[in-house]
């Protein structure tokens, strides 16, 4: 049997564009102080017993072993470590190595360090370096470009169940809006000193007028990159409950994978590997996943679910972070995730279930369209954030109690990595 | 002399260039294919799966596949036009990418459209796949135009 797992502490950097200011050493370590001197908790940095250490790209770095420099910088040898990458979805996949590191015994408390500096190389160099984790035989050399692959799938997903760009931007506003309150944000100038001078409020007339970068995705419905660093700490139940009055437990975690060409996906009538809530029938015409839905995505939920004991995501989440990459996968992901059936995801976000404000709010930190994609980071800054949500300290950590769900007691992460390649899902509660 | 971009931090140049000699192992004939015309794809006959791109070993039954051709005609399944790319792709812009679903392939191929007005190009539309007549031996060496 594993051993219950909780988290107990976290930190953030501010996230920019460009952190000129430090090393992706330093970033690691601005996040490592708040983790455990601005935490409520009784843990010195000598206890924690090994560190799982998650970013994405040698190519942003252009340092390989870099693992090895954040561990001795931040004076943690002899002690173990590993590096975990996964594309878009190593946070997600760190999280959950260290949730397996500490539930099979291997450590009593563990640090999950992510960072990634997008900024040393100009935009569309780094877009570029993005495109490498798609297949560079085939899918690369004929222009591959993220955004482009992800609209691709967007205009499937319009064409399939007749979504709206109207709809694809209020994921945007919902997002970019709740960034305005997380003094993290990297859209957001008005707390974050290192935040994009243009951030700010946006309304949905602001991203349909937004230029399009591919049809039927717009500037304003695509996320950031960013420079910056989380830290997590992890620990098994007997130290999590030495540590801190409030452990947020992980209940459920799960990972699922697809085909690194989206094309090779399957299109079986009927595919749909059911929740428990939803009825066969419902996808009984529906080709799945096609190039419209991730069926890692639905895997990994499915699988999370299970450990949790959730039947009904929707009822029985108070909230959740996701890998909104772009606001056409929100909305996928919501499907994905079973809180809208397939086709009706666009509806959710209209109904405004996932506001703040919501039955369900989604992304309450401005996920990685309003607060930051720092990719190896991004996936541990869901898990900090969800920490905060349930404990109830959000507005501490984010300047603002406007971001805080109200009565948090249980919530989601998911990490998602290429054009829905590998997948996390990881359940959190009180 | 080393460029330097500011002083406090400091920011310098730092240049790193490759080039690697790239193998496409079992998959080089349908590369070596194209000067003669030829779109050809992967067949699994065990488990009447076809490939493009094409894959040397089934994935579903892990046995070794056979070559075969391709019509080349097919429908747009999806597409999207780009305004920004990568830094290797800028000078094409603007360009379209589509999946198209291939006369005998179970798989969407992922390549661009030619066509003379972009704003034409529409899910369900009639293509046929052109082969570059001097293969630079890429994916980008075969494309889709219109064929309706
Ligand atoms: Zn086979």
């Amino acid at each position: 049997m594993p051993r219950k797992v909780a988290a107990v502490a976290g930190g953030l950097t501010y996230f920019s564009k460009a952190r000129k200011d430090k090393t992706q050493e330093e970033l690691a370590a601005e996040a490592a102080r708040m983790a455990l001197f601005e935490s409520d908790i009784n843990l010195t940095k000598d206890e924690i017993d090994g560190t799982i250490v998650s970013y994405f790209s040698d190519h942003f770095e252009n340092q390989l072993l870099f693992g090895s420099i954040i561990q001795d910088y931040l004076g943690f040898n002899p002690k173990p470590s590993v590096r975990i990458e996964g594309g878009g979805a190593t946070g997600g996949l760190a999280v959950r190595d260290a949730y397996a590191h500490v539930a099979s015994g291997l450590l009593d408390v563990a640090m999950v360090i992510g960072f990634e500096k997008m900024s040393e190389v100009n935009t569309a160099k780094g877009n570029e370096f993005i495109a490498l984790a798609s297949d560079t035989d085939w899918d690369f050399p004929i222009g591959g470009f993220y955004s482009g692959y992800y609209a691709l799938m967007a205009k499937r997903h319009i064409e399939e169940f007749g979504t709206t760009e109207e709809q694809m931007a209020m994921v945007a506003v919902k997002n970019r809006n709740n960034a305005q309150h997380n003094k993290f944000a990297q859209t957001n100038p008005k707390m974050n000193p290192f935040a994009m001078k243009d951030g700010g409020k946006i309304t949905v007339d602001d991203v349909l007028k937004s230029p399009y970068v591919a049809f039927p995705l717009k500037r304003l419905d695509i996320c950031l990159m960013s420079d910056g660093a989380a830290v997590l700490i992890l620990a098994s139940e007997e130290k999590a409950k030495k540590i801190t009055d409030t452990p947020i437990w992980i209940t459920g975690t799960g990972a699922g994978t697809d085909a690194m060409r989206a094309g090779d996906r399957a299109r079986k009538v009927g595919g749909v590997p059911v929740l428990p809530h939803e009825n066969k029938e419902w996808y009984r015409k529906l080709e799945y996943p096609g190039v419209h839905s991730f069926l890692a995505g639905r895997e990994s939920a499915r699988q999370a679910y299970k450990m949790a004991g959730i039947t009904n995501p929707l009822k029985q989440l108070d909230v959740i972070e996701l890998h909104d990459a772009y606001t056409s996968s929100e909305i996928q992901t919501y499907e994905d995730l079973g809180l809208a059936k397939y086709g009706e995801g666009g509806k959710l976000i209209e109904q405004g279930v996932t506001t703040i404000d919501g039955d369900l709010p989604v992304n309450p930190s401005g996920g990685l369209i309003g607060s930051m994609h720092a990719v190896g980071a991004t996936g541990v800054m869901q898990a900090v954030e969800m920490l905060w949500q349930l404990q109830g300290v959000s507005g501490k950590f984010h300047g603002s109690n406007k971001t805080q769900v109200k009565n948090a007691e249980r919530g989601l992460i998911h990490s998602h990595a290429g054009t829905g390649t590998y997948v996390t899902a990881t359940v959190m509660e009180r | 002399m080393t460029e330097v971009y500011s002083i406090d931090p400091l920011v310098i140049k730092t240049p790193y260039e490759i080039a690697y000699k790239h193998s496409y192992g079992g998959t080089s004939k349908f590369f070596t294919s194209l000067p003669s015309g030829k779109l050809m794809a992967t067949r699994c006959d065990h488990c009447k799966v076809t490939y493009l791109p094409p894959r040397s070993d089934c994935p579903h039954c892990l046995g070794e596949t056979k070559w075969v051709e391709l019509s080349g005609k097919g429908t747009i399944h999806t597409f999207t036009t780009l305004h920004f790319s990568g830094e290797k792709f800028l000078k094409d812009l603007p360009f379209q990418l589509v999946y198209v679903d291939l006369e005998g392939a179970d798989t969407l191929f992922l390549t661009r459209i030619k066509i003379k007005d972009m704003n034409k190009v529409r899910v369900g539309m009639k293509i046929r796949m052109r082969i570059s007549r001097e293969p630079e031996f890429r994916s980008s060496d075969v494309w889709a135009e219109p064929d309706e």
